[in-house]
């Protein structure tokens, strides 16, 4: 028998938007699905998880588990898979996720299937679809070999259902050790009650044709306008102008929000291949040769500092 | 301090990817190395220059690989093994990680330093697997680094809600985020003292790596076949004065793409 064990993920004390599309995924395919959650006082969350669809969620809840490290994780993730059984491990491609999915599989001796967007699954039989070589290309893949079945998956690409809460069945698993090699310093939480990147339904991304920090304070409000994540291009973000949280494209988020809109980025090919996946694409840049122009729907050659007066005039006009 | 900087050469993916009949099409493609990796080398050599030591390359790849590793000494690295391997189309990271184990294993080094992930099959999974296997830690996804010695390093990892201060004690694995570095320009002179640094060629069977441990047999995941994602549909382009085009693209954006709706 098929079962998932899927990897639930917290920010402020809350599951995460990921975490429910997998769990809502298992669950409309009818494949049995068990959920692991990890972090500090995270246990009441656990209903949340129930309610979405797991039937038993496996707790790891301690004080040093609040921030993602390789090591405990990792340990909890292979106690998981033992007690309950699971023939697939299903995870986000977040940070978390490409750092734990492979040192899973490893631990486990087999393969993973990483950043999948697309997913046709009978029993363990896995057909996955991932974008590689800069989104330029889409393969499809399958597991080889029998044993434990290991992939991550990109946010977005699979819809949440809304859900009430249950009463989960819980299972505590005992706290593992850190690494006794690698110590951790510092978080340098940026804390904010910001929109997240990868959950937004609307991102607003400044370009070096903000030219610099006054000018990302001046697009700034659209996105508080709309509601949306505020995003960056790598050179906006590598210049000091914003912190690298905020960079979208394979180095940093990989975005799929239902609006995109581009302000000054030419859209460098990772930049492109990190938002490309986006609905509706609107760009605002003065070089109409500008590669960004290629994959708008809207595309508006000309100035952002003339443009987003008047997009935010229109916004509000809208929202009135 | 002795880092090892593993290597992918891969196509040069700004460039036109074309597929037919479920493959790559191989002709036109240009061969480089991977961007990240590039980064991971400019690290590396930041930190030697800094307290001393050398920078390995080690790539596990065919003949035309050789070129990336002049490439990568050209830029300063001190020295290159190369594994000939010719299994790169059926090989997955598992059995890239099993392979590079089998080389490093040893071998003495203070830091294995690379990029977060492939440029073809952007997967980011044989760094991690490799440091598993090795039994070390690893810090993935940095954006700095200090405090560098050959016993331990502080390390900036961008996490998914903060950026993580870790002090990692030496040996251990990172993977490196391009937001690091600029790698540098190999110079006139850094071309013409590439061609005299060491080169070791490793041999799969001198290395212990059986017929099992190659290709399909020995990895975990298969690719069926290859597809263009699908293509946007052509946008519609606005030019003139903001005030006129941007009120026309909101105005379409609204009737045609439900926004705000």
């Amino acid at each position: 028998m098929s079962k998932i064990l899927i990897v639930a993920e917290v920010k402020n004390g809350e599951i995460k938007k990921n975490t429910l599309e997998l769990i809502s995924f298992a669950k409309s395919q009818g494949l049995e699905n068990e959920a692991l959650l990890i972090g500090s006082g995270v246990s009441g969350q656990a209903d949340i998880l129930a309610g979405q669809g797991a039937s038993t969620v496996y707790l790891g809840d301690d004080p040093s588990l609040e921030i993602y490290n390789t090591e405990q994780y990792t340990a909890l993730v292979s106690d998981a898979i033992l007690q309950s059984g699971a023939t697939q491990v299903w995870l986000s491609s977040s940070e978390m996720g490409r750092d734990l999915t492979p040192r899973v599989a490893a631990r486990q001796s087999v393969g993973a299937l990483s950043d999948v967007t697309q997913l046709e699954i009978s029993g363990d039989e896995i057909t996955a679809y991932r974008p590689c070589m800069s989104t330029k290309v889409i393969q499809k893949c399958k597991f080889s070999k029998d044993g434990l079945r290991v992939i991550s998956v990109r946010s977005g690409f699979f819809a949440a259902d809304e859900t009430s809460p249950a009463t989960a069945k819980t299972v505590s698993l005992s706290i593992p050790e850190g690494h006794s090699k690698l110590k951790v310093k510092e978080v340098q939480v940026e804390v904010s009650d910001e929109v997240e990147l990868n959950e937004a339904s609307i991102v607003v991304s400044a370009g070096r044709g903000v030219g610099g920090t006054e000018g990302c304070d001046f697009v700034k409000p659209l996105a508080t306008d709309l509601g949306a994540a505020f995003g960056a291009s790598r050179a906006v973000c590598d210049a000091g102008w914003l912190p690298h949280k905020h960079q979208v494209g394979q180095t940093g988020t990989m975005v799929t929000p239902d609006f995109y809109f581009a302000l000054g980025i030419s859209g460098a090919i990772q930049h492109l291949a990190g938002m490309s996946g986006s609905k509706v694409i609107i760009a605002v840049n003065k070089d109409p040769d500008a590669p960004i122009f290629k994959v708008a729907d809207y595309g508006i050659v000309g100035d952002l500092f003339k443009a987003v007066p008047v997009l935010r005039e229109e916004v509000q006009k809208l929202k009135a | 301090m002795e880092i090892i900087v593993p290597i992918k050469q891969v196509p040069d993916v700004a460039l036109n990817i074309k597929v037919k009949d479920g493959a790559v099409v191989e002709e036109g493609l240009s061969y480089v190395i991977s961007s990240w990796d590039e980064t991971a080398l400019e690290a590396a050599l930041q930190m030697t220059e800094d307290v001393g030591g050398e920078v390995t390359l080690l790539t596990v790849g065919p003949e035309k690989a050789s070129e990336s590793l002049r490439k990568g000494l050209a830029m300063g690295a001190h020295k290159a093994i190369h594994v000939k391997y010719d299994f790169a189309k059926e090989t997955d990271s598992f059995a890239y990680a099993k392979i590079l184990q089998k080389v490093l294993e040893g071998r003495n080094y203070d830091l294995i330093l690379t990029g977060k992930q492939a440029q073809d099959t952007d997967a980011g999974l044989t760094a991690p697997m490799l440091a598993e296997f090795l039994g070390l830690p690893q810090v993935t996804n940095i954006i700095r680094f200090s405090d560098v010695s050959d016993q331990k390093i502080t390390l900036f990892r961008q996490g998914d809600h903060a950026t993580e201060v870790l002090e990692m004690n030496l040996p251990g694995v990172i993977t490196v985020n391009d937001s690091l570095n600029e790698p540098r320009l190999a110079s006139m002179r850094g071309i013409m003292m590439a061609k005299k640094k060491p080169l070791e060629e490793v041999d799969l069977d001198a290395l212990g790596v059986s017929s099992e441990m190659r290709g399909a047999q020995a990895s975990m995941t298969e690719v069926l076949q290859y597809d263009k994602p699908e293509s946007r549909k052509e946008g519609k382009i606005f030019e003139g004065d903001e005030a006129d085009t941007v009120k026309q693209a909101i105005e379409l954006l609204v009737s045609e793409a439900k926004f705000l709706a």
